[in-house]
């Protein structure tokens, strides 16, 4: 019966996550950023690595390091909270016009809860973005890549804690990093 | 056929001209090595000389280190 | 309007003395492919950065122009920069972005060089060559001439160029800011791990003249300033050191190098800043103390965006960075971006100045990505048949460049305009332009190295 419980638990958590997941994919596509950074914990650590070409036995070389090295992002809610107001201004001339944007994400996987599916409180999920943004005219960008993702719960709600976002590239083929991942 | 890029040093290999080398060192680029001749029947001279060995000069391992 | 005739560049598509420069120079095919052989096989390119090849056999792939190149260190501690091209049938040699290793091999047919650059490897050599290969005649191309000017690599083709420092002139004393430790000792500096890459779709001229001096865009970065990602809270950057001292755009002509700088009065320490962080702020007075102390009058001149002809951008202080702008094709640039701390500041200054720098430039960069956006549609403007009838006007400030301009007991080499009351000028930007024309019209170093000349 244990067993049972906890396997619906598990079912009702998947889902619960993937619902979050599409809900904040839906926030940044509508432009609804504000309800967006609310989605965030005031101590959410946002970052993206660059990554390298390195031979096979190297590969600790491949990616730059959190906290030490030059990274795409490495941020926390302060500086994202200004990239929002910096959108709003209406006179940050690489998002304005805005972009038109869609966050498609899948293979949504938790990868540890603790302290157990019966009473979740932090979650580690993992999931992959294509995220397919279109500019002015006929400018395309197409970022596909995962999400590592901590949640927290806080008052009945999932907050993300921390996210790394691990983009398949090496040159960014984007001018520019507008968006949220 | 022999992925060369494993091959640790102190490895002997058996090369198609009836030589016996030793790896020295190894690049792991997966076509060269450097190594020490330990026997040459096509030349004598070679013998303690270390040379770069082709990969596709390399018939069997004899030994592991 | 295509002008033919041996002065095509100074004499028609590039007319400093009115101000007007065609837009066919950043559209055009036929012109970007004399650029490729003209400029940059034969000018100083920025490399990388001693730094970042620490070991011998340490390597870092960089590039010069358009071509990939090899920048490693040897056995016996010699810096190399080689074209990374197999010598027999061209294939890259180095497909990784940097590492260690003890030789370079070819994939294609194995051909193997040493980190000198000589062949060491060639497959079959005494069977299908009968050892009559003469390898010393097809080590790795390498380069004409290198320098290590305070851990920054440069390399040129060009056996003729200028030793480096000919090359920089007086302009070396504008580098030295971006170079020199913050407390005024010579060098010092380091990269950060992690060059930023990517691409942008615009001619590598436009960035190229918006750092040569482009002090009147300030306004398409308000919305940065508006949110204040500078270190001290506000804005974008310190400014209090901008508002109290004179405002300068600073040229030479003969080099085509050019920089924006600020100079202090006398009698004023400098202004605090980075005081969003009470470690750092503190390491800056303490530094800038000695740095006053160490330089005297000249500890006065702050460093400003700034270009080293053709294509290395400085950014001396907040950000601190190099950047190269690589040509991809007119009408397509890839940026290459190192950032710098000095070698020896704590952890906590270093991590505080990485988080700054990167909010600040790169592709997620608030600052940066308003650049961007103009230089990709201002050069999508200038491919119109129509447009490109019209020339470009660079006309702002001409006829008021200074020589020996001195401020409060302080002479400042190079032609100086001072903007500090009149809040722009483009003569840096007619310099860089200058510059690229005679590039692009001399047949020879003889001919570029004017200053030689000058009695």
């Amino acid at each position: 019966m244990a067993d049972q419980r906890e396997a619906m638990a598990q079912l009702f958590l998947e889902r619960d996550v993937e619902n979050f997941l599409y809900h904040e994919a839906e926030l940044l596509d509508e432009r609804r950023y504000e309800e967006w950074l609310d989605l965030l914990a005031d101590d959410v650590r946002y970052w993206m690595p660059m990554r390298r070409n390195v031979k096979l036995g190297e590969l600790e070389r491949e990616f730059t390091r959190e906290g030490q090295d030059v990274n795409w992002f490495d941020e926390g809610k302060d500086t994202l909270e200004r990239r929002v107001q910096q959108i709003l201004t209406g006179v940050h001339w690489a998002e304005e016009p805005l972009s038109r944007i869609c966050h498609m994400i899948s293979n949504v996987q938790l990868l540890a809860v603790t302290p157990s599916v019966l009473e979740p409180a932090d979650v580690a999920v993992k999931s992959r973005f294509l995220i397919y943004r279109n500019r002015v005219e006929t400018e395309t960008d197409i970022l596909v890549g995962k999400r590592e993702d901590g949640l927290r719960r806080v008052d009945g709600h999932w907050k993300i804690s921390r996210r790394k976002v691990v983009l398949d590239q090496n040159v960014l083929l984007s001018k520019n990093l507008t968006f949220f991942f | 056929m022999i992925n060369v890029r494993t091959l640790e040093p102190g490895t002997r290999v058996a090369l198609t001209d009836g030589s016996t080398v030793e790896i020295v060192s190894n690049p792991k680029d997966g076509i060269w090595v450097f190594a020490r001749y330990l026997s040459s029947p096509r030349d004598t001279s070679l013998v303690g000389t270390e040379e770069m060995v082709f990969a596709q000069d390399m018939v069997e391992i004899q030994t592991t280190p | 309007m295509a002008i033919a005739g041996k002065r095509r560049y100074t004499g028609g598509l590039v007319d400093v003395a009115a101000g007007q420069i065609s837009r066919e120079i950043f559209v055009s095919d036929e012109i970007y492919a004399e650029e490729l052989e003209r400029v940059f096989t034969r000018a100083w390119l920025f490399v990388g950065h001693e730094s970042q090849i620490p070991k011998p056999g340490d390597y870092f792939v960089s590039g010069m122009g358009e071509e990939s190149v090899i920048l490693c260190r040897d056995r016996e501690d010699r810096v190399h920069v080689f074209l990374n091209s197999c010598r027999h049938r061209g294939m890259k040699v180095c497909r990784y972005d940097e590492g260690n290793t003890p030789v370079f091999t070819c994939p294609y047919h194995g051909w193997s060089y040493a980190t000198d650059g000589k062949l060491a490897g060639v497959p079959y050599f005494r069977e299908a060559y009968h050892s009559k290969l003469d390898r010393s005649q097809f080590g790795l191309v390498e380069v004409a001439q290198l320098e290590i000017y305070k851990g920054t690599v440069w390399a040129t083709w060009d056996p003729s160029a200028p030793s480096f420092l000919e090359y920089l002139g007086e302009f070396r004393r504008y580098l030295d800011l971006a170079l020199d430790a913050w407390d005024g000792r010579e060098g010092g500096t380091e990269v950060l791990g992690g060059v930023q890459k990517w691409l942008i779709p615009c001619n590598w001229k436009f960035p190229a003249e918006n750092f040569s001096g482009d002090s009147y865009h300030n306004i398409s970065h308000r919305s940065v300033d508006l949110v204040g990602i500078g270190p001290s809270g506000s804005g974008r950057r310190d400014m209090r050191e901008r508002l109290i001292g004179r405002r300068l755009q600073i040229c030479f002509p003969d080099r085509g190098h050019q920089t924006g700088a600020y100079v202090l009065p006398s009698e004023e320490p400098t202004p605090p800043a980075y005081q969003h962080s009470p470690v750092v702020s503190e390491y800056f007075r303490r530094c800038e103390e000695q740095r006053r102390e160490r330089l005297g009058a000249w500890g006065r001149v702050t460093g400003a965006p700034g270009e080293l002809f053709p294509n290395t951008a400085l950014h001396p202080r907040q950000p601190r960075s190099i950047a190269v702008w690589h040509p991809r094709g007119a009408h397509r640039t890839e940026v290459w971006r190192w950032y710098l701390v000095d070698a020896d500041a704590p952890p906590e200054v270093k991590d505080f100045l990485r988080q700054y720098y990167i909010r600040y430039s790169g592709p997620a960069g608030l600052t940066e990505q308003d650049d961007m956006e103009n230089w990709n549609y201002a050069h999508a403007a200038s491919r119109g048949t129509i447009a490109r009838r019209h020339p470009y006007s660079y006309e702002q400030g001409l006829g008021f460049e200074v020589e020996n301009y001195e401020w409060e007991g302080l002479r400042i080499p190079g032609t100086v305009m001072d903007v500090t009351d009149s809040k722009s000028s483009e003569h840096n930007l007619r310099n860089f332009y200058r510059r690229w024309a005679q590039f692009m019209d001399a047949n020879s170093w003889d001919e570029l190295a004017t200053w030689r000349r000058r009695p």
